[in-house]
């Protein structure tokens, strides 16, 4: 889903130099730097408290980051919010009393120079047929969208949406998902911060996997999956051992469940083959390691080796971020809780 | 700014609690305290004046009350990143207090009229009801520090105490002569005080003395400091 840019390098709309916000003992942001380019649309995925909602503060504007730099549309991001190029979902909105969702929207709608009409805005949050509610009457799913309406009434050149998607049913996020493409598909900018890794495959074309305030990997789904190494071999032990599996070539990492063995491995040729001559292949079953396996081996791999994983500081999107070699080595099943 | 004025004039008018307590409950109160017994012909001017101020804090309190409601459900946040400057936000809230004192002042006048028989001149009333309207300024600033400074429930408690506690010692509901002496001299520093007498004194067909216009006018300065403050302060977490 790459989008067409004009050739002639497109403009930045986001960068982050060097970024760093404390609050206390904790870096919530520690030292950020990333690039996107006008019309890419662009998933922050991370754990709760990985520094996802501190980062999109200070791109907005609403904190100010203690070191580094960040600006938008190669301004500041002060200049470029009183511009009216910024609308946003903030995570912790709730719905404003006494207010139908119509003056609501035309209120924001309002606020900048060249909105989009009121109109447009409700049926592309699909929330036409509530528009003489009040906003304190309604669902949480259907404030939720009353939130996306606000934020992107004014028609803004970047949409930022910070966990967009927490109070909807399965129906409602899809319909969500499909206006948030919508929205992208006029050439604007989107970001927007989750930590379902399917929705940031799903709909973004470039994922920033953040950690510990730290970027640790940028590039598509399909690149993260790749930079987090390798793929699944599983089969059948039915009744021999499990003793020197792990040194088959390729093979980092062994794991058993009940009587099937799944072998994490950089060459998945190499370690069939070496299956083969041990005779061992019984269910046989290769599988690229999934995004959640990528995830975890990123974030987990972070734990370990923090200091050696510069952030991705390329910004060019397609270039996949640094850590994913040292990523694959020290991934464990056993952080699992730690993922949703 | 005026559509951002009108939006919380608009949400400000839809509260039933402001409605019943701002404008509702001084009338009721007028009403009463002036047909309960004898009655003092001049006390029915008198506590109009009263109570048209009382009603006239407890709406400019309020417009504090719904800073903080806002504040707590991410409103303001959410207007920090529309273009809206933070300076059009607080002056869209201070204007948002002064227009909606003016149902509560005109709530009472209109029953001093219509019901207790209370006869003025036009310029009487009229001055009346623009002294009344100016001089609650103090009192916005004050419910605007209190819901900037604090949570909406502290805000709501805050304004409260303030609102009754200003009414009763600047004599908005029984006359400070019933007082006892101390407490006489204290009430003639409160701004509710003098705020009333912005009112009692044009309806004795007199301008207002320039004490009271002094207290009044240091009382604008302390409770506008405040509002800054508090502001200053929460800005940074809002």
């Amino acid at each position: 889903m790459t989008k067409t840019d004009g050739t002639p390098a497109p403009p930045v709309a986001v960068s982050f130099t060097g970024a760093v916000k404390t609050f206390g003992a904790v870096r919530a942001v520690n030292g950020v730097d990333l690039e996107i380019r006008r019309g890419e649309t662009v998933a922050l995925l991370g754990r709760n408290g990985a520094g996802k909602s501190s980062t999109i503060a200070l791109l907005l504007g609403l904190d100010e980051p203690d070191e580094g730099s960040v600006s938008l549309f190669g301004t500041s991001v002060a200049q470029s919010v009183r511009a009216g190029r910024v609308g946003a979902m903030l995570q912790e909105g709730r719905a404003v009393p006494r207010v139908t969702v119509r003056e609501l929207v035309s209120f924001v709608a309002g606020r900048y120079p060249a909105p989009m009409p009121v109109g447009e805005a409700l049926a592309l949050a699909g929330i036409e047929e509530l528009a003489g509610r009040r906003v304190d009457k309604l669902s949480g799913g259907q404030t939720q969208r009353v939130r996306f309406a606000v934020a992107l009434a004014g028609n803004p050149a970047l949409l930022v949406l910070d966990e967009p998607t927490a109070a909807l049913d399965v129906e409602a996020r899809h319909a969500f998902w499909a206006s948030m493409r919508a929205y992208a598909r006029r050439g604007h900018t989107v970001l927007f911060s989750t930590h379902y890794l399917e929705e940031a495959d799903a709909h973004a074309d470039r994922i920033v996997v953040i950690d510990h305030g730290r970027i640790v990997a940028d590039g598509s789904g399909e690149e993260l999956k790749r930079a987090a190494g390798g793929s699944l071999v599983a089969f059948d032990l039915a009744g021999r051992g499990t003793e020197g599996l792990s040194l088959l070539p390729g093979v980092t990492a062994v794991e058993v469940r009940g009587d099937r063995a799944r072998l994490r491995t950089d060459d998945s040729d190499a370690t069939v083959i070496a299956l083969a001559e041990l005779g061992a292949i019984r269910g046989l079953e290769v599988a690229p390691a999934s995004l959640d396996d990528a995830f975890m081996a990123l974030t987990s791999a972070s734990d370990s080796v923090s200091e050696s994983s510069s952030p991705g500081a390329s910004g060019t999107p397609g270039t996949p971020g640094t850590p994913g070699a040292s990523g694959a080595s020290g991934a464990s099943d056993t952080d699992l809780e730690t993922v949703r | 700014m005026i559509d951002y004025l009108r939006l919380e004039v608009r949400r400000t008018l839809r509260d039933h609690g402001f409605v019943i307590f701002g404008v509702g409950m001084p009338v009721m109160m007028y009403l009463l305290f002036t047909n309960l017994g004898e009655n003092d012909p001049a006390w029915k001017t008198v506590s109009m004046v009263g109570m048209a101020a009382y009603g006239a804090v407890g709406s400019a309190l309020n417009t504090g009350g719904g800073v903080a409601e806002d504040k707590t459900i991410g409103w303001l946040r959410q207007l920090r990143v529309t273009p809206m400057t933070p300076r059009q936000v607080v002056t869209g809230r201070a204007l948002t207090g002064s227009v909606t004192v003016l149902p509560s002042i005109a709530a009472v006048l209109l029953a001093g009229g219509l019901v207790n028989g209370v006869r003025l001149d036009v310029w009487q009333w009229a001055a009346i009801a623009v002294l009344l309207w100016l001089g609650s300024i103090p009192f916005t600033l004050l419910g605007l520090g209190n819901g900037y400074r604090l949570t909406a429930q502290t805000t709501g408690v805050a304004n409260m105490v303030c609102n009754l506690g200003l009414a009763v010692l600047g004599g908005l509901w029984f006359p400070i002569t019933l007082f006892p002496g101390w407490l006489r001299s204290v009430s003639s520093y409160t701004p509710t005080n003098r705020f009333a007498q912005l009112g009692t004194a044009v309806a004795e067909g007199h301008a207002p003395a320039p004490a009271a216009v002094a207290v009044l006018a240091a009382w604008l300065l302390a409770f506008g400091s405040y509002a800054v403050v508090s502001y200053r302060r929460s800005a940074r977490t809002v």
